[in-house]
Parts: structure tokens; C-alpha cells; sequence
């Protein structure tokens, strides 16, 4: 699950950055909002956290382009004047929660994961496949009451996959999804990922569809 | 607060009559100085006219007494010989109101006796009485008198000394009944009181038009002005009178600044609180990484510190707006933006908002901002609270708003009802929230004159009356 941070205090910047990473995201950091504009049109996020006061371009602004734009991608906004207009004005905008500041670490990361979960379609906080259980509050995933030990890219690309099972995902979306936009990028170590992925599940949870990409197919 | 308390009831136009209707001032002074006027006109008019018949009738007599003394025939001792023949015939009629008489003076410039030595046929068996004075010769004297039948009469007189017995000097009176005056001065004072009067109704009637064209522009400006008041119009108007213009306009200027400054503080409030409350995130957030007791000690201050920021910024920018003209905001719109934020936001739950009655012609009279703040709390509190339902009703009651917002929760027991609405109290630790919405909710109803209460729901749950003063 890659998540963008629009924030301008550097510090909160940092701090959101340091608790995503931890809990399991790849994070994308803009700092204005043209930059945040850009971003969000042209990268494919699972969720984004925007500031609304932001320079250069307003966080409501931004919103609205990329609404209109098409981009569908769940956003959380935070708000720190605390007004009900500002944040009328974000969910006509196209927001889907907020947050005023100051806010609870803990409750933006609830929110992020409600967010992320409702936007695939899934009404639960543990997602399921089989014998196979992903905690999406502790970012750990389980196979009949044993958690596995998944290093975190592993868990972003088993998370991803359990966000959107059936569905055939490509390798490209795949890092597009893991991986933040700096980070060095290399498509073949997604199979690595996978192939560790396979060895640590129950055999025959993900396909591979040739030329196409992997799904995750649950028994029922 | 104190110091400030709700002003909206008391910002009304002044009725009329609070210093005196300007028409009515206006109205009274011109009409008294018609009538005035009027009445002095047609008393001059009255008495020049008097005047003049009077003398008219005194140049009458003063013919007839001509005639009288032409006419008189003396024998030798200076006795009038016989009766004088004067051509008007009223002298023949008894009581006619015409009368002459021919006296004796015994004593030259003094009056000793006198004895009426000839009258008029018309003085039938009266005699005139004449006051007593002296007469120099040939002096005209004026006298008023009572004559025969009661009639007042107006009477002339003169000394005439004979040339042959010079001593013996006659008195010569001619009377008329004033009558002859008074009959055509009654006439002129009947039509006189009936033309000025005409006039008068006349000139009053242009008065009172006068003066309703004149202060049509004040009336407009009153119903201008209460438009502002009502919130109906953020300023006045239309264009007025070169007299009034000025102060129109100097007024819509200070509407104009007072939305601008409030505007102003408003941003500044946002400012601030964007200013302090990212560094406080910074702090919280940084503080929850760690367990020690310092971290603790951040935790703590900085939701204090929230709390505060939050409850002083409320308040600042309550207080600037409460009361300011010319603002009104209609309930639905903001009601239906509200519960288009608590659907997305509490979508999880699958919470039923419903707005179950709300005409769309209801109206705020005050600024949308604080209506949104007032709303929003009490939804955001009902949405917190239900478990399936939350509804709204609003309804207008004379002068007043009220928003009646009913949710399935708990509810809450009566003894803690009041107790909600204090600073940073929380019926729930653990749910997420400053506490402060209830308490923003009630500084802001009752800045604007209205109220806010807890009740128990319908639905079971709570219910909030918010009460407002309706636009």
C-alpha cells in the first residue's frame, strides 16, 4: 500500500512519514501543493494524507484537480483551524474523512486503514483468504492462528494482494503500489517477493497468469 | 461573558413615536401656523370690513344730520318751529332703526338738563337718552346707546347755535340701529369663515401630501435599514435624497468595515490556530513514541493546551461576528452539507441521517460560519452518540429557530445534562474529542440570543434543542 503525505511542517512531515513506514505503507512526501497536485495525478496512491492549509496551492484546491482529474484515491484531510465550513468544504471537495489537528497518530492510521479497506470494498478490519487472516490494525498476517514472519515488503505486496483478491495485478502495479517514488524500483524483485511470499503460504493462494501479473484466488 | 450580551433584540429601528414622529413634528407645526394665520387674516379681514361699514353708516348719518339742521326752522325764540321733513321714509316708521332727535342745551358748554324738544316719528314715544358731555360747535361726537325696542343704537351728534340766539344751542342727534352694521358683518363673517375655511382645508391637505412625498426617502431608508437589520440585505439600498445620501452611504461603509474586519479577525483566528496547533501535533505526536514520564507530561499539556486554543478561538471569532447586521443564512443548505461530512465520515457505521422536516425557506439571522459550528458540534456529538438514527427537524416560532436533532443512543440521565455543557467535560473519556463542542455550542446560542438544551429523544437517545433567532 503506498501513501502520500502532503504536509509543510517538515517535523510532521517526518513524524507521519517515520509512523506510515512503520505500519506497513510506502510513503510519497509533497511538501506544497503543486507538487502534491502532480503527484497524485500521475502515481497511482492507495490513500493520501493532505493538509488543507499548504502553499503554493491550497490542500481543497488540490483535491478538487484531482477529482476532477478522475483519481479516485481515498483522502484524508487534516484541518488545523478546526472549522466546520473548512471541512464541509473538504468532503464537497471529494475528501473522504478529516482530521483536525492535533491528532492521535493512532487515530489517523485507524482511519488511513478504514479508508484504504472501504475504498477495495472490504467492510472488515481482518481480511481474509482462505486460512489465511491479515490484521490490517497490527499489520500482521496470520495463517490458522500462527502469524507469519514477513518482512515489510512482503507484507505490502500480500496486503495489496488481499485488498484486491481475484483481481489480476500486474508487477508493474505491484511496484507501483510498494514502493515509493524515489526508491530504486526493480520489477523483477517483486518476484523475489512473491516466490519468498509462496514458500510462507499455503501452496496455491497466488497465481501467476502468464504475461498478466498475479492474483490471489481464496478457496471459499 | 460578561460585557457582552446578546444584542440582536435590541438593535431594532426605533418605532415611531420613541422621539416624536419627524411627520407628526412637522405635520403639528405647519398646521398650526395655517391656522394661525387663518385666523388672523380673518380677524383683520372682519374688522376692516366692520370699520368700514361703520363709517359708511356714520357718513349716512352725518348726511341726514345735514339735511336735519338744513331743514330746521327756528321761530324767535330759538325753538325749533316745526318738524323737519327728511326724505328717507324710515324716519316715519316707528321703531324703524333710523331716528333723529333735536335737544336743548339750557347752559352753553355745560349740560344742566336737557329736554328733547323734537324726534322723529320713528322714535314713536322713546326718547334717546345722550350721555352727557361737552361739545365745542360743529363737533361730531359718536356715541353708543340704547334706543327704543331694545336696539342698541350707534348715534352722532352735534351742537348747533342758531345765528339769531346764538345762547340758545340745539343738539342735533341721528341714530341708527346697529343692526345696519352688524346684519352685513355677519354676512362677510359667514362667508369668510367659509372660505378660510376652505382654505384651510385646503392648505392642510397640501401639508400632509407635502410631507409624505418630503419623507417618502426616510421611509424607504427605514425599510431599508430594517432589511439590513433582519439580514434580509447586508446593505442599504437604492439611492436617496442629496441630504440623505451622505449618511446612507458613510453607514454601508461601516457595514462594509465591520464584515471586513470580522472577516479579518476570523482569518487571523484560523492563522493562529493553524500556527500553534501544527507545532503541537509535532509535540504530541513525538511525546506518544515514548513512555517516560516527561512524554506524559506533553501528552497532557499539549491536549490542554488544544483545548484552549481551540475553546478561546471559537469564542474570538464568535464574539466578532454575533449581533453584526445584515446577515442571514438560510438552514437548510448548511444542514444538508453537514450531513453530506457525517455520512462520508461515519460511513462505516452505516448511520441513518435524516433531515425529517425542514422547510427550505427557514432562515438563520446570523453568519453562516457560526451556524455551521453550532450544527456541526450538536450532529457530530448525535452521530457519535446513536446507534442507527439520527434526525432533524427544524421549525420557525414567531421570531424564533428551532433545530431539534434526535439520535437512538444511551441517551443521557438528566443529573449529567447540564454538566456536558462544561469546558472540556466529556460524557465519554475514551471517545475521541476535545470537549468543547457542547460549551462552544451554548457561548455561540447565547451570543446570538438563543439557547441550547438536552432532552430526552424519541428516539430514545438524546435530543438537542438548539434554539436561534430565525432570519
Amino acid at each position: 500500500m503506498r501513501i502520500l503525505v502532503v504536509e509543510d511542517e517538515p517535523t510532521l512531515a517526518v513524524q507521519l512519514d517515520r509512523a506510515l513506514t512503520a505500519a506497513g505503507y510506502a510513503v510519497d512526501l509533497a511538501d506544497n501543493g503543486r507538487d502534491a497536485c502532480h503527484l497524485g495525478e500521475q502515481e497511482p496512491f492507495d490513500a493520501v494524507v493532505l493538509d488543507i492549509g499548504l502553499p503554493l496551492m491550497d490542500g481543497i484546491s488540490v483535491l478538487k484537480r484531482w477529482r476532477a482529474a478522475g483519481r479516485t484515491m481515498p483522502v484524508l484531510i487534516l484541518t488545523a483551524r478546526g472549522e466546520w465550513h473548512e471541512k464541509v468544504a473538504g468532503i464537497d471537495a471529494g475528501a473522504d474523512d478529516y482530521l483536525t489537528k492535533p491528532f492521535h497518530m493512532e487515530e489517523l492510521l485507524a482511519r488511513l486503514r478504514a479508508l484504504i479497506r472501504r475504498a477495495a470494498g472490504q467492510a472488515s478490519a481482518e481480511l481474509r483468504c482462505g486460512p489465511l487472516v491479515l490484521d490490517t490494525r497490527g499489520g500482521r498476517a496470520m495463517v490458522a492462528g500462527q502469524a507469519l514472519a514477513l518482512t515489510s515488503h512482503e507484507l505490502r505486496v500480500l496486503s495489496y494482494l488481499m485488498h484486491h483478491p481475484g483481481e489480476v495485478v500486474s508487477r508493474t502495479t505491484l511496484t507501483e503500489h510498494i514502493y515509493a517514488q524515489d526508491y530504486d524500483r526493480d520489477s523483477n524483485t517483486i518476484e523475489v517477493f512473491v516466490a519468498r511470499l509462496r514458500k510462507k503460504l499455503p501452496p496455491g493462494l497466488i497465481e501467476t497468469v502468464r504475461g498478466l501479473g498475479y492474483r490471489l484466488s481464496c478457496p471459499d | 461573558m460578561p460585557g457582552l450580551k446578546p444584542c440582536a433584540d435590541d438593535r431594532g429601528v426605533a418605532p415611531a413615536g420613541a422621539e416624536g414622529s419627524l411627520r407628526r413634528r412637522l405635520l403639528l407645526g405647519t398646521l398650526a401656523w395655517i391656522l394661525a394665520s387663518l385666523l388672523v387674516a380673518g380677524w383683520g379681514l372682519g374688522r376692516l370690513f366692520q370699520q368700514h361699514v361703520e363709517r359708511q353708516l356714520d357718513a349716512e348719518l352725518g348726511t341726514h344730520l345735514n339735511q336735519l339742521a338744513a331743514a330746521l326752522a327756528l321761530d324767535a325764540d330759538g325753538r325749533p318751529q316745526r318738524e323737519p321733513a327728511l326724505s328717507d321714509p324710515r324716519f316715519v316708521r316707528p321703531y324703524s332703526g333710523l331716528y333723529w332727535q333735536i335737544d336743548r342745551i339750557e347752559t352753553p358748554g355745560e349740560l344742566a338738563a336737557q329736554r328733547a324738544l323734537l324726534r322723529s316719528r320713528s322714535l314713536w314715544d322713546a326718547v334717546l337718552s345722550v350721555p352727557a358731555d361737552a361739545l365745542a360747535d360743529g363737533e361730531l361726537h359718536v356715541h353708543r346707546v340704547e334706543g327704543p325696542d331694545g336696539q342698541a343704537l350707534r348715534m352722532i351728534e352735534r351742537v348747533l347755535r342758531p345765528a339769531e340766539r346764538p345762547e340758545q344751542a340745539l343738539r342735533l342727534i341721528l341714530a341708527a340701529n346697529e343692526a345696519l352694521v352688524d346684519a352685513p358683518v355677519a354676512r362677510l363673517h359667514g362667508v369668510l369663515v367659509l372660505a378660510l375655511g376652505v382654505l384651510a382645508a385646503g392648505l392642510a391637505g397640501a401639508a400632509v401630501v407635502q410631507l409624505r412625498l418630503g419623507l417618502a426617502p426616510l421611509a424607504r431608508l427605514r425599510d431599508a435599514l430594517a432589511a439590513v437589520h433582519q439580514g434580509r440585505r447586508s446593505a442599504i439600498e437604492g439611492r436617496f435624497p442629496s441630504e440623505i445620501q451622505p449618511l446612507v452611504d458613510e453607514f454601508n461603509a461601516v457595514l462594509a468595515r465591520n464584515a471586513e474586519v470580522v472577516e479579518r479577525a476570523r482569518t487571523q483566528a484560523g492563522n493562529l490556530a493553524h500556527a500553534l496547533k501544527t507545532p503541537l501535533s509535532v509535540l504530541a505526536n513525538a511525546a506518544a513514541g515514548d513512555e517516560g514520564a516527561l512524554a506524559k507530561l506533553v501528552a497532557e499539556q499539549v491536549g490542554l493546551a488544544r483545548t484552549q486554543v481551540d475553546y478561546h478561538l471559537a469564542r474570538a471569532r464568535a464574539a466578532a461576528a454575533a449581533g453584526l447586521p445584515g446577515q442571514r443564512t438560510p438552514l437548510r443548505p448548511v444542514l444538508e452539507g453537514l450531513l453530506r461530512l457525517m455520512d462520508k465520515v461515519h460511513a462505516e457505521r452505516g448511520l441513518q441521517l435524516r433531515i425529517v422536516d425542514c422547510a427550505p425557506a427557514l432562515a438563520f439571522r446570523g453568519e453562516v460560519q457560526d451556524l455551521q459550528e453550532m450544527l456541526g458540534n450538536l450532529l457530530d456529538n448525535a452521530c457519535k452518540w446513536a446507534a442507527t438514527t439520527v434526525e432533524l427537524r427544524c421549525q420557525q416560532d414567531g421570531e424564533h429557530l428551532y433545530v431539534l436533532i434526535d439520535d437512538d443512543g444511551p441517551g443521557l440521565p438528566e443529573a449529567a445534562r447540564e454538566a456536558v455543557f462544561a469546558r472540556g467535560a466529556r460524557a465519554d473519556e475514551h471517545a475521541p474529542g476535545s470537549g468543547l463542542g457542547l460549551a462552544i455550542v451554548r457561548e455561540l446560542a447565547e451570543l446570538y440570543g438563543g439557547s441550547i438544551a438536552l432532552e430526552a429523544s424519541p428516539l430514545r437517545g438524546v435530543r438537542a434543542a438548539l434554539r436561534l433567532p430565525a432570519g
